[in-house]
């Protein structure tokens, strides 16, 4: 029996590994900016020392004792994150009379605990562990607002904000993901057509070449795609260049400037997307058309069903699985993917598709990572929906022969 | 009477012609037809924009919708194009045939058919021809020219020339190569298989594969942004802080466990050389669900009988596992083998994501992005180099492809076909 419990330890030691990282992301895109930076995903759950700044007051006044609740003054200018917690110290830094030289000022960096005086501004300034202060003077003054730096021991507090930043309040992640959508979705329906009608051509129709023909094809599955950027770029960049003339000459596009043709653009990245996919696609549906029954295929042809005719309407029901398996590889493919993208596709700041834009907020995003990791868990929704929602037919295009990589 | 294969001929290149013509003249009409879109779908955002009282520039909206309209439209036309061509060539194909023979129905099918296949995989093939095939060899051609385009080994000579350009980036981008090459496919298969037989002995297996599998489905950056959470350094120094000041901890999750001050800041990722394991664990985090997959069910096809008689010749588990199981699997675990092996050698993402600049952890992948954005070369071969790496990586991929093709070969003749 102790293998048994081995088993059980094991495997949920694994999987907590892998679970862990999820863990950290969601975790972290839930917290603030400042609790995302200076303290680690795994404090977010327990009350948790941080730094806060708050100021006395807002508007000069005349007092002789100001009283006030430290959680107050920071939350009025943060609602999204409330802080709450226990008052642990204050660092006070400011001007304090010099008690070796007389009527001068020091500069002060000190460390003030709960229940001792400071001097502040000539007053005395003590606070409580729940936050309350109490500032008094030996007579009525107004002094400037005092910015206070304050740590706090923190309730564990969540908020969406990060995800109201990054989707609202700046256009790179929604015109990433609108990017990413407009390359995707033809470049996961294009090679699916083309390569059905290839895979049915070399399952069941007669043509010389075609053996050696498919196992070209097959094996360019593995040749890397580095390979073939640069002619292909300028091969774009020939075209663009053609198209661009022949677009002032038909159009008055002179006039405002506008005939230069970009070389890399959504279209290319359709095209180059789907020239590299094709070579599974094929592999993968050939091998499922050639095991559909020939005698529905023979029979069909003696009702007088042309080839057009019996693909659509025998072919692709009968398809659907492999079908299936090949668009959620190449959806998840095309949406993840970098490289091509980055060599290929449109280079405009608003045209960039998620993994570009959240390669780049790796950089921006490095001491925000509230919205790093905000941005990250949004580019990865709409894979993780269409790989859990089918997962089935994803496992049947790996088993039957997955030798892509990436 | 002219003969079949000249018709079929004629026929074949006036469909060619139609379809070459009138396609792209289709797409751009429908493109230029359909611009309209855009600007009433930002009509419609201004209408929502001032209903729903948005907060951001009214502007934003404007583009935001503007651009949606371009997606659906672009959708639209690029897959409707695709359909065209298949329907108009069939149909051309069947007209022209009847149109030239109207008499012999025996002559117009034997032209059908002999056309329709070349329809069928004509722009699979011509896809593959030029985005793969063509400028493979191109890219051959580039890597032993000048930027003049003469003859020249110059662009190889960072292999063994210590002055040129990229001969210690090679070096790193070997050694590196090579040690992906041996940890990343070993640690996916014993961790997979691993996975695959524990999880097929527990009830909550299926549970559990399923969380190992999901980093599949998440792009390379996002496992970078994910792992960076584990591996980061310490946070912000204490005067950096917006609020003023803020206490400075450890913010990666193993730095913290390792015991790592937050004085200490360099990520894992960015060690001197032991940063590339990090990386590596990054793509084993992602790629051993793959291999999990797999093995699970290669595991499920062992035949019973081998099993019922070990068990009663009295085997023990891990006999049971390595000496009946794992041999009977062993061709799926050259599959998977072969499949990390060309996946490693082509990574980039995750080295280009948290170490884009750093020479120590470059891979062939790596290394010819930087060569392509921060090298300046004399002679301005830039291009020529970018080609030369390209080609190294094609030789280290190649005798897996080699491997890959006969294994296909095999397996179709096993089926017959």
């Amino acid at each position: 029996m102790i293998s048994k419990t081995l088993k059980h330890v094991v495997l949920a030691l694994i999987v907590f590994i892998w679970v862990v990282p999820f863990v950290a992301l969601v975790t972290t895109s839930l917290r603030s900016e400042v609790a995302s930076k200076t303290s680690g995903f795994w404090t977010a759950f327990t009350p948790t020392e941080l730094g806060h700044r708050f100021r006395t007051h807002t508007e000069e006044q005349e007092f002789t004792q100001l009283t006030g609740n430290i959680f107050d003054r920071i939350n009025t200018e943060n609602e999204a994150f409330p802080v709450s917690g226990e008052v642990q110290s204050i660092l006070f830094k400011g001007r304090v009379p010099d008690p070796e030289r007389e009527g001068k000022t020091k500069l002060l960096r000190q460390l003030i605990f709960v229940g001792e005086p400071m001097d502040v501004r000539g007053g005395e300034f003590v606070f409580e562990a729940n936050g309350d202060f109490v500032w008094t003077f030996d007579e009525a003054t107004t002094p400037k607002p005092k910015g206070l730096d304050v740590f706090i021991n923190q309730d564990p507090v969540f908020g969406t904000e990060a995800y109201m930043e990054v989707l609202f309040e700046n256009d790179h992640v929604p015109n990433a993901l609108i990017s990413s959508f407009i390359v995707t979705i033809p470049a996961t329906i294009i090679p699916i057509t083309i390569a059905a009608f290839a895979a049915y051509a070399f399952a069941w129709m007669r043509f010389p070449g075609r053996d050696w023909l498919f196992v070209i094809v097959v094996s360019l599955m593995v040749v890397p795609t580095q390979l073939a950027f640069l002619p292909i770029l300028q091969g774009f960049s020939n075209l663009a260049a053609w198209g661009s003339q022949l677009n002032a000459w038909i159009t008055d596009c002179e006039l405002t400037d506008t005939c230069q043709l970009p070389s890399k653009s959504f279209a290319s990245l359709w095209v180059t997307h789907t020239a590299f996919g094709l070579p599974l696609a094929i592999y993968l549906l050939r091998n499922y058309i050639v095991g559909l029954p020939r005698e529905l295929l023979e029979s069909a042809r003696i009702d007088g069903a042309n080839h057009l005719q019996i693909f659509t309407r025998l072919i692709v029901p009968l398809s659907v699985p492999a079908l299936a398996s090949f668009s959620i590889f190449q959806f998840l493919w095309v949406w993840n993917d970098l490289i091509v993208a980055l060599y290929i596709g449109p280079a405009d700041g608003d045209d960039l598709v998620f993994p570009i834009r959240l390669e780049k907020q790796l950089g921006t995003f490095k001491d925000q990572l509230h919205l790093l990791n905000a941005s990250a868990v949004i580019s990865m929704v709409v894979p993780v929906i269409v790989f859990l929602s089918m997962q089935r037919y994803f496992i049947r295009g790996l088993l039957a022969g997955s030798v892509k990589g990436g | 009477m002219r003969s079949v294969a000249s018709i079929v001929a004629s026929n074949g290149l006036a469909i060619l012609l139609t379809v070459v013509v009138l396609l792209p003249t289709v797409a751009v009409f429908a493109y230029v037809a359909t611009s309209p879109l855009d600007q009433w779908l930002s009509n419609i955002g201004v209408w929502l924009h001032n209903r729903g009282g948005w907060d951001f520039p009214v502007f934003d909206t404007e583009l935001r919708f503007a651009k949606i309209g371009f997606a659906i439209r672009s959708v639209l036309i690029a897959v409707g194009v695709s359909f065209l061509y298949f329907w108009i060539s069939n149909w051309l194909n069947q007209g022209m045939a009847r149109a030239r023979d109207p008499q012999s129905p025996g002559r117009q099918s034997a032209v059908v058919e002999a056309i329709q296949p070349w329809i069928f995989v004509g722009p699979a093939l011509v896809l593959l021809l030029l985005f793969l095939l063509v400028p493979a060899f191109t890219t051959l051609k580039l890597s032993f020219q000048e930027a003049s385009g003469d003859f020249s080994l110059r662009n190889y000579a960072f292999i063994w020339d210590p002055d040129a350009l990229g001969y210690l980036q090679f070096r790193f981008a070997m050694r590196n190569s090579l040690m992906w090459l041996i940890l990343v496919p070993t640690l996916c298969i014993s961790l997979g298989l691993l996975i695959a037989v524990l999880a097929d002995s527990v009830k909550w297996g299926v549970v559990a594969k399923t969380f190992i599998f999901v980093p599949m489905a998440i792009s390379f950056v996002g496992a970078a942004v994910i792992w960076r959470n584990i591996f980061a350094g310490g946070g912000i120094e204490a005067q950096e802080a917006i609020n003023g000041l803020t206490p400075s901890y450890q913010i990666g999750l193993l730095k913290s466990l390792l015991g790592h001050g937050p004085d200490y800041n360099e990520p894992l990722y960015a060690l001197r050389f032991w940063g590339n394991f990090f990386l590596m664990w990054i793509l084993v985090w992602v790629q051993t669900g793959f291999a999990m997959v797999i093995f699970s069910a290669a595991l499920r096809g062992v035949p019973e009988d081998t099993i019922e008689a070990a068990t009663i010749d009295g085997a023990n588990p891990y006999q049971m596992f390595f000496r009946i199981k794992l041999p009977q699997i062993f061709s799926t675990v050259l599959v998977v083998w072969t499949t990390l092996v060309i996946l490693v050698l082509k990574v980039f993402d995750i080295p280009y994501a948290l170490s884009a600049n750093d020479d120590d952890k470059l891979l062939l992948a790596t290394m010819m992005e930087n060569a392509r954005n921060n090298w300046s070369v004399g002679g301005d071969n830039v291009d020529n180099l970018f080609a030369a790496i390209a080609i190294m990586l094609m030789l280290t991929v190649l005798p897996n492809m080699f491997f890959n093709a006969w294994r296909i070969r095999k397996e179709q003749r096993e089926m017959g076909h």
